[in-house]
């Protein structure tokens, strides 16, 4: 009987000892959630009370050919992004790991990019790629491979590429830092019996490196997906979404409509728009991370 | 030890009675709150606040000002909006009064109009639209900022011709600029999600007689055939002529000076903030700069005004009376002479006197004037309603513009496009 007791009380002390972090993660993150889900089902215009309409706004947001442009947008730059940071960011973090003077140095060099705040990236990235005076129109003229200067941020198709670019210039060391972490904890014993099996380079990678650091990669991919999904300040800054809707994505249609134009309800949904796609990717990553380690 | 105890309880308790009114807040008549844009012009924003400091002096309050941007207005608006912590004293754009008013958080400042009407002389009445509900005015036009069109008078000269004053001459000059070699793409006007954007297009449209409301404010939907012209005029720059460069289409806020400013473009459409920036840095282009009242069209120059600032006292406020007798002391003519005087031509009254000051009686003076003059508020023909605010924030214009261009859209199905767009934000938004 007394035992019990003594669960109890200890059972009570946990909870009592875990509630403020609960309560303090309840109001900083659950409420804002919930509440962006309900005004997701309103019809809410800013200064105006909420409407419940259900599925209304979403409804809305499918038939609207606008709003299937900006989920195209947002999938090719995120997907772009994360593909070209994934490939950089293992080739600096191989590159690193090999590297045994001044290793430090360059890691702090190559970290700089993630340091700088985003607003002096893209601000620097639109004046690289302005028509007229932007340094590589300026060099590609001189070197004579182009006759007049590349629209990078007129173009459609180069528009998206340039932000892709920006974003990639700027996430890529966090890729490589973290997949350079992961690659120094694998043992070195592994790489001597594969080398006295007889294997080159390409097979150490493909067979121990990648499978050692295959957590890191899922999680650091993953992190990058729900960040670059919902980046704001590269499009923003560089082409506010243009030339059109070239460049338009979740983020700055959500402002436009729920600042801009005062509609919240539809913009909540349309920053919710991409919710489910990153709720399965979380469960997938965590599921695999689960796996792994049973 | 149960006495020390004791009186150290009666101690602190009377320290309590003591001390805590005396640290508590004071209580808050006697402080107001302004918020204001932040100018391209810090020496006339540096009067502005030092006026208004004096002016809270006379009144007996203490002020506390601060800012925004054109870009973060509506950012620290919509939050104030919800969290009913408007300021006292409200430097609105020229849709705020519509959209605030329409909420009901606007008082009636019909009184503090009826004061500054005495020192100033009448409100121009392009300008009522967009502070006149019901009969009442829920703001005070502060100022204007117009839109003129930049340009270049020695590449003109050089290629023969004349300052463009339709549409089309800016479209038949930039072919010639550009046939000369002179400069690639000379056409900067950009179609883009910015105020040089938005602007334009309304001016455009209405000077092709494609206004989508009636004289009432109530949704007509821009008419065709007209809205066909304007379109072909403008588009015709990127996809035939190629006088225009797609890049422009993604500018933000300032890069049309800045392009103005390196000699790449003929043409813009801007405030008159080029002229300062080109003054205060003695530009070698100053000398080669020219402004012209901004194109006209089939249907007459119908120009627009957006950038219009007005003083407003929401009624999220305590001291409503404090902060009307601030505004009126802020828009008193000796105040008001002074900051347009230090304006650099930037900030036009919209009252009748200080339009006549001897300050505007320059070449570049008179045309910034007589734009405003010329302007009309958002929501022309009709006044300024939540609805038409929405259908400029929402860059329905451009977008129905860039669907051609970009999206290669035809010019009808881009009109249906944005008309269906308009229809769907007056139904939803009412005019009360």
């Amino acid at each position: 009987m007394n035992a019990l007791t003594d669960r109890h009380r200890e059972r009570l002390l946990g909870y009592a000892l875990i509630a403020p972090v609960a309560i303090f993660l309840g109001g900083l993150v659950g409420y804002p959630f919930l509440s962006a889900i309900y005004l997701s089902l309103t019809e809410k215009t800013v200064g105006y009370p909420a409407h419940f309409v259900g599925l209304r706004n979403y409804g809305a947001l499918l038939e609207s050919g606008r709003f299937r442009i900006v989920a195209w947008n947002s999938a090719a730059f995120t997907v772009g992004s994360i593909v070209v940071k994934l490939v950089i960011g293992m080739a600096m973090a191989l590159a690193l790991h090999n590297v045994v003077r001044g290793n430090q140095f360059i890691r702090g060099i190559l970290l700089l990019p993630w340091v700088i705040p985003t607003v002096v990236i893209a601000l620097t990235w639109k004046w690289l790629m302005d028509l007229f005076r932007g340094l590589i129109n300026v060099a590609l003229i001189d070197v004579g491979a182009v006759k007049g200067g590349v629209h990078w941020l007129g173009d459609p198709t180069l528009a998206m590429v340039s932000v892709i670019m920006a974003n990639v210039w700027r996430g890529f060391p966090f890729f490589g830092v973290s997949f350079l972490a992961a690659m120094q904890t694998v043992p070195q014993d592994l790489y001597d019996a594969a080398a006295v099996d007889g294997a080159g380079g390409w097979h150490k990678f493909w067979r121990i490196t990648l499978p050692s650091i295959k957590g890191v990669v899922a999680v650091v991919t993953l992190l990058s997906t729900i960040v670059t999904l919902n980046d704001f300040n590269i499009v923003y800054i560089m082409t506010r979404g243009g030339p059109g809707a070239a460049t338009h994505i979740f983020a700055t249609y959500s402002y436009e409509l729920g600042i801009m134009s005062q509609r919240w309800g539809l913009a909540m949904a349309a920053s919710m728009a991409s919710l489910p796609l990153v709720a399965l990717l979380i469960v997938g990553v965590v599921r695999y991370l689960h796996r792994e380690e049973e | 030890m149960r006495t020390l105890a004791k009186r150290l309880a009666v101690l602190v308790a009377l320290l309590t009675v003591a001390v805590v009114p005396a640290l508590a807040p004071q209580a808050a008549a006697g402080k107001l709150s302004l918020w204001r844009l932040k100018t391209y012009i810090p020496p006339a924003d540096k009067i502005l606040d030092a006026n208004a400091q004096d002016c809270a002096k006379k009144v007996g309050v203490e002020l506390a000002i601060q800012t925004y941007t054109f870009d973060d207005m509506w950012t620290k608006f919509t939050a104030a909006i919800e969290s009913k912590t408007l300021p006292d004293i409200a430097e609105l754009d020229a849709v705020g009064p519509a959209r605030l008013a329409n909420l009901g958080r606007l008082a009636d400042v019909s009184d503090v109009v009826a004061a500054a009407t005495k020192e100033l002389g009448p409100i121009l009445p392009n300008a009522d639209g967009a502070v006149k509900f019901g009969g009442k005015y829920y703001a005070v036009p502060h100022y204007a900022i117009p839109l003129v069109l930049f340009y270049r008078p020695d590449i003109l000269a050089k290629v023969g011709a004349e300052p463009p004053d339709t549409w089309e001459d800016i479209q038949r000059v930039s072919e010639k600029v550009k046939k000369a070699g002179v400069q690639d793409f000379p056409n900067g006007f950009p179609w883009n999600r910015t105020g040089d954007g938005y602007d334009p297009a309304m001016s455009l449209l209405w000077s092709y007689g494609a206004a989508w409301v009636d004289k009432s404010g109530k949704f007509t939907g821009i008419p065709k055939a007209q809205g066909l012209e304007a379109l072909k005029v403008v588009t015709r720059a990127y996809l035939t002529d190629k006088t225009s460069a797609f890049d422009y289409l993604s500018w933000s806020g300032a890069t049309n000076n800045e392009v103005f400013m390196a000699g790449k473009i003929t043409f813009t459409p801007n405030g008159p903030s080029i002229l300062f920036q080109e003054e205060s840095t003695q530009h070698p282009l100053l000398k080669d700069t020219a402004i012209k009242l901004m194109p006209r069209g089939p249907a007459g120059r119908n120009l627009a005004l957006t950038f219009v600032m007005n003083w407003a006292v929401p009624t999220d406020g305590k001291s409503q009376k404090d902060a009307k007798a601030l505004i009126a002391c802020v828009m008193a003519r000796e105040n008001f002479v002074k900051y347009m005087t230090g304006s650099f031509r930037q900030m036009v009254p919209l009252f009748a006197k200080p339009q006549d000051d001897p300050y505007w009686n320059t070449p570049t003076g008179k045309i910034i004037v007589d734009t405003v003059k010329q302007g009309h508020p958002v929501g022309w023909p009709g006044p300024t309603t939540p609805a038409a605010a929405e259908v400029v924030s929402g860059n329905v214009l451009t977008d129905m513009i860039t669907r051609v261009i970009v999206d290669k859209v035809t010019p009808e199905a881009a009109i249906d496009e944005a008309n269906k767009r308009i229809k769907e934000i007056y139904d939803r938004l009412p005019v009360k």
